[in-house]
């Protein structure tokens, strides 16, 4: 039986629906209609100029042109390498291994960092000269494998990206194990019966049955990717050359930097449309389709 | 066998990989400027806590920050998400699935879309630079969240409690303060872990909206050590150790908890 109510349940919604229509709804639209005017300067509200700062964001603006670029190259290579290790380690973790809650215990450990110290571990790590990377590498005389990493234009949003993976794949092992030790029992039973080894029952069974596990670790991955901040902004800080310069970074240097209010709330709008279509869309179908 | 071998070869090879740059942190950390010159790698040669005293003046005042802002934001975000949790699971009113959606859907839209309304917002209403202003901020960000994590942890209690309790003659509230939040226990902690540790780890608000150490939190100040010396890396790394120790051993003693917050928050949402 579902009750009727007494008390309005509106009295316990309201401070989370007022809080979040405020900060997130009400400051989205903000950014938008801000986003229509050349304000500059704090004191002083802009005046209406229409779309003109999209227009010099997608026609003009070459650095723009580059931060989506980079945008896409850290999603393809994070994503691209978060998803294989992370259910190839969930499986090897369901396979019954010894120290199971060890090794798992050791992967998430990376999540609880802060990207502000990992940024500055990860500094540390990359720097050319001094860095850990490449002074492991030379102790075991692998010099030639050492890399410039971060001060390289073709390798920062790469380091950016491994940093990234060192991160999150720990949580992609998680969802995809959960959703791996979900498996119907008999589902697993008749699959046995039928004569299927270890690997077909993986590959022909239990993988397409992560679906969900799936959806959950994409969407979280992509939101992380496309906010991404504090990382790249206190590794490379973009560069060097703009060649790690995403969208999150861009609009903070041209707000708070370079003081063009306006010209930053059109790349904040930008990036409300981008989560809402990238993520949101997708969210809301996943929701429609469970009813 | 050979398998065997080769799957454990795989997940140490792993383990390595998460592990190593965790080790370079605390082998500089523990460094004198002496041993720096022999690289991030080589052991240190004696234990010297001498860059933890010095990152540790530096950045005191952020760290009492960041606690007190935390510690606040983590309790309110918590008591009112447990309240919107409870109704979005066991009350129905019309609209209701729209309105918790619209509520949770403000988890994915990126901080940076709302950025400059925020700033200019609490400076308006004298909150800029203070600690209510960021509580106000991380708390307002916290409610899908939090409201997402309760009402599945209280979907997995029976609709029969609020029914016995309407017998009883409990309205809403008394149903919620006698039953729900005594049994909400284990949900408050999963959720006050989550929101502890996110919220001593942000950065962007914390960067926008404070100028100076009044009210800085300490990702904030971690991330100007960098800027104040030359390549002092122990006193960087020391830095750095000191606000993550604290979440890595959240981690390691709660991780059930932590594991259950990651599961419930995204998996059902």
């Amino acid at each position: 039986m579902v009750v009727k109510n007494n008390i309005p349940s509106i009295v316990f919604i309201a401070p989370a629906i007022i809080l979040v229509l405020i900060f997130v709804y009400i400051f989205s639209g903000w950014s938008a209609w801000t986003s229509l005017t050349d304000w500059r300067i704090i004191g002083r509200m802009g005046k209406f100029i229409g779309v003109r700062n999209y227009i010099r964001l997608f026609a003009e603006d070459d650095i723009f042109r580059k931060c989506l670029f980079n945008t896409a190259k850290l999603i393809v290579i994070f994503i691209g390498v978060t998803v294989p290790l992370g259910i190839i380690c969930a499986i090897f973790l369901d396979l019954g291994v010894r120290g199971k809650g060890l090794f798992r215990t050791i992967y998430l450990i990376p999540l609880s960092f802060s990207f502000v110290a990992s940024a500055t571990m990860w500094g540390w790590m990359f720097m050319p000269d001094k860095g850990s990377i490449n002074t492991l590498l030379r102790m075991v005389s692998l010099d030639f494998l050492a890399q410039p990493w971060i001060t390289s234009t073709k390798q920062s949003i790469i380091s950016v990206a491994i940093v990234y993976v060192w991160q999150f794949s720990g949580f992609a092992t998680l969802v995809y194990y959960a959703g791996i030790s979900s498996v119907d029992p008999d589902i697993l039973d008749a699959a046995r019966v039928d004569g299927a080894s270890t690997f077909q029952r993986y590959l022909r069974v239990i993988l397409p049955l992560q679906k969900p596990a799936t959806f959950t670790v994409l969407l979280i991955l992509l939101m992380y990717s496309l906010r991404v901040f504090d990382l790249v902004w206190l590794l490379t800080g973009g560069g060097p050359a703009f060649s790690s310069e995403v969208l999150a970074t861009y609009m903070y240097r041209v707000t708070f930097n370079q003081n063009l209010f306006a010209y930053g709330a059109s790349i904040s709008f930008f990036m409300f449309v981008l989560s809402f279509v990238v993520i949101i869309v997708p969210v809301l179908i996943g929701a429609l389709k469970s009813r | 066998m050979g398998k065997k071998v080769l799957i454990y070869i795989v997940l140490i090879a792993l383990s390595l990989f998460y592990l190593f740059p965790i080790y370079t942190l605390l082998n500089t950390s523990l460094k004198t400027d002496e041993d720096l010159k022999y690289g991030p790698v080589a052991p240190t040669h004696r234990i010297f806590f001498g860059a933890y005293t010095h990152a540790f003046n530096l950045i005191k005042k952020q760290l009492v920050n960041s606690a007190i802002m935390t510690v606040f934001a983590t309790i309110i975000s918590s008591i009112l998400g447990s309240m919107s949790g409870y109704i979005f699971s066991k009350f129905r009113f019309n609209g209701d699935k729209a309105v918790f959606l619209i509520l949770v859907l403000g988890f994915y839209i990126a901080p940076q879309s709302i950025l400059i309304p925020l700033v200019i917002f609490m400076g308006k209403v004298g909150l800029f630079n203070t600690y209510l202003g960021l509580i106000l901020t991380h708390v307002a960000y916290g409610m899908p969240i939090t409201t997402l994590l309760f009402r599945n942890y209280y979907e997995g209690l029976p609709q029969e409690l609020v029914d016995s309790s309407w017998v009883d003659g409990c309205n809403t509230f008394q149903t919620y303060t006698k039953i729900f939040l005594p049994l909400s226990l284990p949900g408050f902690a999963v959720v006050a872990i989550f929101q502890f540790t996110n919220i001593w780890n942000e950065f962007l608000f914390g960067l926008t909206l404070t100028r100076g150490v009044t009210s800085q939190p300490v990702t904030v100040a971690v991330a100007n050590l960098k800027g104040t010396t030359v390549a002092a890396w122990n006193m960087i790394c020391s830095g750095a150790a000191i606000t993550t120790i604290p979440v890595v051993l959240i981690y390691i003693f709660l991780l059930k908890m932590i594991i259950k917050g990651l599961l419930m928050g995204s998996v059902k949402g």
